[in-house]
Order: structure tokens, then sequence, then C-alpha cells
């Protein structure tokens, strides 16, 4: 499998350098590794095994990378300036290998955090090798080189897009598991919602905010227009209200009725009861909602690039039609990141708040 | 009518409602309403045959969605795979991190143009929930049963066709029916990576700022999944009532 791609210039298809035409020999040493790594987890007992075979394949990992990197900065050096080395399916495939051996590892030690620790090493050791400018070679670096302000601003963009729609689907959540006798019509609307496929609604709501800003052309003073924000927010939204609101009314029927009816004997009001017995009951499972509505809001704002509203939609959009694969990359791994991150920082809380209230 | 039958007709009703929306006639007149210039659109033709190769590039990715998210739900839920269990769930997690149009994105340079990509991200996105919902719903089944079998001198294989899937079918069901939405969602944005579907209109008509053919497509993209719910859900309907009887 070819580690690198080399090309003439970023939208040429490359020539494949295998790991027989290094050289240097770090692909050697990191065979090494993972072989010692699965040795030493196969012999040693669990606990010591897992720990010495995850360090050994995070270093494996680690010296793939600056190896690549040495490599492709030699390669690139000895051709014309418009020359470009990119990361080859070789280089994926033995980085998802080391993954699951890595998580092996983690699952054996069987200790809290040290998956976290694991990922904040790999991490680290990624942004160590990017600042010492050990990568500076490969071309999804010379991509990020010249698109710094553009990627930060999307980025920005992209949280911004996503956290707003998030904002405006809870209240409006919220109103809806309050409306008591409308449930069943609720319940029908929103998970309508989801058979509608995302590109479909979201064109049919610049249709409609379209029309809507022609009717009453005030809406434009404010700064409202049919393509961009607007529709964009109101279409992912749309689909969080699923998750909230079956979180919401889950949540809110998560306290035993004999603890509700033990807090109305004790004098508390309705108000109290709410805020504490039902909400610190219930407070697992509305993380939980949040969590899936975060992780999907970030997936869904991909999509607003397409009716101009921004984010790292539009890097991906770029360079697919630039057919640039390592542009691609470049919107694609944040996205991939962002999500991960608010995965796991959310299931961090809800794990927590089932440990605090535990009942 | 059984209650289930009864959301399968509401479903499918909303979906022949948005189909005939799409068509130009009808599609031209709400887009007089909503105040845009008048354009052309596309024709009734020209929409069915999108939709038809929608349909089938989305079918061909829910056949095999199916086959390998029940065949190795099956396989994961065989005593000696347990272990498996965690990682599976591992996947699914970090699989739906990835969105769609990225798999789609990703795969472009890979596979170039057209269906495959589409293909692949079809596979790539369906097969998760799809494992997933088997598992669950083969889990679910009682134990009681499967002793029960076991006792009958049911071989492992008669107990999995016999008691178990029979069992699990609604819980199949259901899965199926969410990974066939997704597929239809997924197949539109494969209209980015140039595959001609539903979304290739709308994908055209925002580039060009033609508010009709978006529309249209919008419109008959929505009609295709709620008429493909509606098919299913009355397939659950049938299969409930059919082990009602007996």
């Amino acid at each position: 499998m070819a580690l690198l791609d080399v090309a003439a210039n970023r939208l040429l298809p490359g020539d494949p350098i295998m790991a027989c035409e290094f050289h240097d020999r770090s692909i050697g040493l990191v065979s090494l590794l993972s072989l010692a790594g699965l040795v030493i987890g196969a012999m040693l007992p669990r606990r010591v095994g897992g720990l010495l075979a995850l360090c050994l394949f995070l270093s494996a990992w680690a010296v793939l990378l600056l190896g690549l990197g040495a490599e492709a900065a030699r390669i690139v050096a000895t051709m014309p300036p418009a020359a470009r080395a990119s990361l080859g399916s070789g280089f994926w495939l033995a980085s998802s290998c080391l993954l699951v051996l890595a998580g092996g590892g983690i699952a054996r030690v069987r200790r809290r955090g040290l998956g976290v620790l694991a990922i904040l090493a790999a991490a680290g050791l990624l942004v160590a090798a990017w600042r010492g400018g050990g990568l500076d070679g490969l071309s999804l670096a010379v991509e990020y080189a010249g698109r710094r302000e553009a990627l930060h601003e999307a980025i920005a963009e992209h949280l911004l897009l996503a956290g707003g729609a998030v904002a405006l689907a809870i209240p409006a959540a919220v109103i809806l598991s309050l409306w008591r006798s409308g449930q069943g019509v609720v319940g029908l609307l929103v998970s309508g919602v989801q058979v509608i496929p995302a590109v479909a609604l979201l064109g049919a709501l610049v249709a409609l905010v379209g029309g809507v800003l022609r009717a009453v052309p005030a809406l434009r003073d404010l700064g409202l227009s049919a393509l961009g924000p607007l529709p964009a927010l109101l279409g992912i939204a749309a689909y969080l209200l699923l998750p909230l609101w079956r979180g919401i009314g889950t949540a809110l029927r998560a306290a035993d009725p004999a603890a509700v009816d033990a807090a109305e004997a004790m004098g508390l009001t309705k108000a109290q009861i709410l805020a504490r017995v039902k909400l610190p009951l219930g407070a697992p499972i509305l993380v939980g909602a949040l969590r899936v509505a975060a992780v999907q809001s970030l997936g869904l704002a991909t999509l607003g690039a397409l009716i101009g509203a921004g984010g790292l939609g539009r890097i991906v959009f770029d360079g697919m039609a630039q057919f640039a694969p390592d542009l691609i990359l470049l919107g694609a791994i944040p996205i991939i990141f962002l999500s991960l991150a608010a995965e796991g920082s959310l299931s961090a809380v809800e794990a927590y708040c089932r440990a605090r209230w535990r009942a | 009518m059984r209650p289930g039958l009864r959301t399968a007709l509401a479903t499918g009703l909303v979906g022949a409602a948005l189909a005939a929306m799409s068509h130009p006639a009808v599609a031209a007149w709400i887009v007089a309403a909503l105040g845009e210039a008048p354009r052309r659109g596309l024709s009734a033709e020209r929409l069915l045959a999108l939709a038809t190769h929608h349909l089938a590039l989305a079918g061909t990715g829910l056949a095999l969605v199916a086959v390998l998210g029940l065949g190795l739900g099956i396989l994961a839920t065989r005593a000696g795979a347990a272990s498996l269990r965690g990682g599976i769930d591992g996947i699914a997690a970090a699989a739906q991190a990835v969105p769609p149009v990225v798999m789609v994105a990703l795969a472009l340079p890979i596979l170039g143009f057209g269906g495959p990509p589409t293909l692949l991200a079809l596979v790539a996105y369906g097969i998760m929930p799809v494992l997933r919902g088997t598992v669950g719903a083969l889990e679910s089944v009682s134990p009681e049963a499967r002793e029960a079998a076991q006792a009958m001198g049911f071989t492992r294989l008669q107990i999995l066709l016999r008691v178990e899937l029979p069992l699990a079918m609604p819980g199949l069901v259901d899965a199926l029916r969410t990974a066939l939405v997704l597929a239809i969602a997924t197949t539109a944005v494969g209209a980015l990576a140039g595959a001609s579907t539903l979304g290739t209109p709308i994908v055209a008509g925002l580039q060009n700022q033609n508010v009709l053919p978006m529309l249209q497509g919008a419109l008959a993209t929505a009609a295709l999944a709620f008429l493909c719910d509606a098919a299913m859900l009355m397939l659950a309907s049938l299969a409930l009532a059919d082990r009602a009887r007996r």
C-alpha cells in the first residue's frame, strides 16, 4: 500500500511511494514497535501488558507520522515548488490498525480516564510535530498554511451555526413539551421532520424564507436573507426537536411517582418539585438528549454551506469542486474532531450527573 | 383499522401530496405564490427518471446494508462474541461522528464522481444503525424462549430461524426502516458527488438561484422518503399481524 502520494501539483493524481522506497529506517522501526506491542501485550499480565502495549502503539504512530513527514519533506525538496506529497491509503490503514490495537490495550487496563489520556497524548504528539515543523512537507500542512485564516473563520462559523441551532431548538422543544393536550400531534410532526432528507428541507426553506422576505420586506432591513444562516439555522433546529422533545418527556417521567408523592406530602410546591426532584433525577437523560442533538447539529451544519451559511462545509465543498483531496480533508478533520469532542465531553457530563444524583 | 396500518396510510398520503406538489404545474404555481419570477422547471418525465435512479441507488445501498448489518448483528449476538459488543458500540459512536456529506466527500478522491462514492457513504453510514438495532432486537428475545427451544431439541440454526428471528422481527423491521430513511437522505446528498438523484435539481437550483427546480427536487425527495417510509410501515404492520394470527 502507498504510504505517500507524490504529485507535480495539488490537483494531479500522485505516484505512490511504497514503504520499501523510504530512505530512512522509520518504517522498520514502526513495524518493530507494533510487533513488540503485540508480543508484550499478549505475554505480560493484563494491566502492565495493556499499558506497555498502549505506549508502544502510541510511539509507533508517532514514528510513522514523523517518518512520513521527513520523507515527504525530502521528496518535495527535490521537486518543483508546486509539488505535493499527500498521505496515502497505507498511512490511513496503518493508523486505523494502530488505533484499534491501542483501543484494545486501553480496554485491557480498564482504568477510567486512560482513554482520554491516550487521546490527549496523541493530540499532543500531533501538535508538537506540527509546531516543530516535522510535518511541513505534507500536502495537508501546505494546504493549512495557505488557508489558516479561512479555516479558523470556518470553524468559528461552524460552531456558531451548530450552537445557534441547539440554542434555538431547546426553547422550542420546551414549549412543545408544555403543550400537554397536543403531545400526539407534536410527536407526529416532530418525527415526520426526521423523514425529510436534510438537503430537501434546506432547499425548501430557502424558497420559503425567500417568499416570506418578499412579502414582508421590512425583515430584510434586519439583515436577513433567503440564502445564508437563517434557513440553515431553522432547518438544523427542526431536526434537533425530536431528540430534545423526547428527552424532556422521558426525563420528566423518570422520577419515581412515589418520590413525587413524598415531596407533595412534605408540602413542596409544583415549582419546587420540578427543581428539586424531577430535574435532578432526569438530569442524565436531559444531558443525553443534548449530546445527541449537539452531535447531529455539528454534522448538519456541514450542509449549511450549501445554502451559503458558511462553516466547515464550505471548505469541504471547495475541495470537492476542485477535486483536491487534501482540501476536503482539511475541512473534514475538524468536523469529525468537533463531533467526537462533543460526544465525548457530553457523555462524560452524563456519567457525572448519573453518579451525582443516583437515587 | 389497526393503528399501525393507519400510520402507514397517513404517511403515504403525506408522500402522495408532496409528490403532487412537485409536479411542474403545481410547483410553478407555488413558486409564483412565493413571488419568484417564473422560470423553466423540470418536466414530470425528468423528475420521474431522477426518482427511479434515486430509488435504485438507495435500494442497492439498503440491500448491502441489510445483508451486512443483519449478518454481523447475528454473528455478534452468538455466544462467544460477547467481548466484541463494546467494540461495536464504540465503532458505532465513531461512525455517527462522520456526517454523510463528509463521507461522500472523503470517498470522492478514492472512487471518483458519480454513484460509487454515494454507495460507499450509504453503506458506511447505514450499517451501524442496522447492526445496533439487530443486536438490540435479538438481545430482547427472552432467554426462556431460547431455553424452551433448546429443551425441545432444536439445533442452534433452528433456534435462530424459528425462535429468535421471528420474535425479534418488530425490532429488525424498525432498524431497516431507519436505514431506509437514512439511505434516501444520503442518496440525495450524493448529488454533490455528481450522482444523478433527486438531489441534483436542488444542488443545481441553489447554484444558479433557480427556485423552481430546487423546490421540485426538494418536494420530490421528501415525497420519496415519505412513500418509502409508508411502505416499510405497511410491511411492519403486516409482519406483526401475521405473527399475531399464528
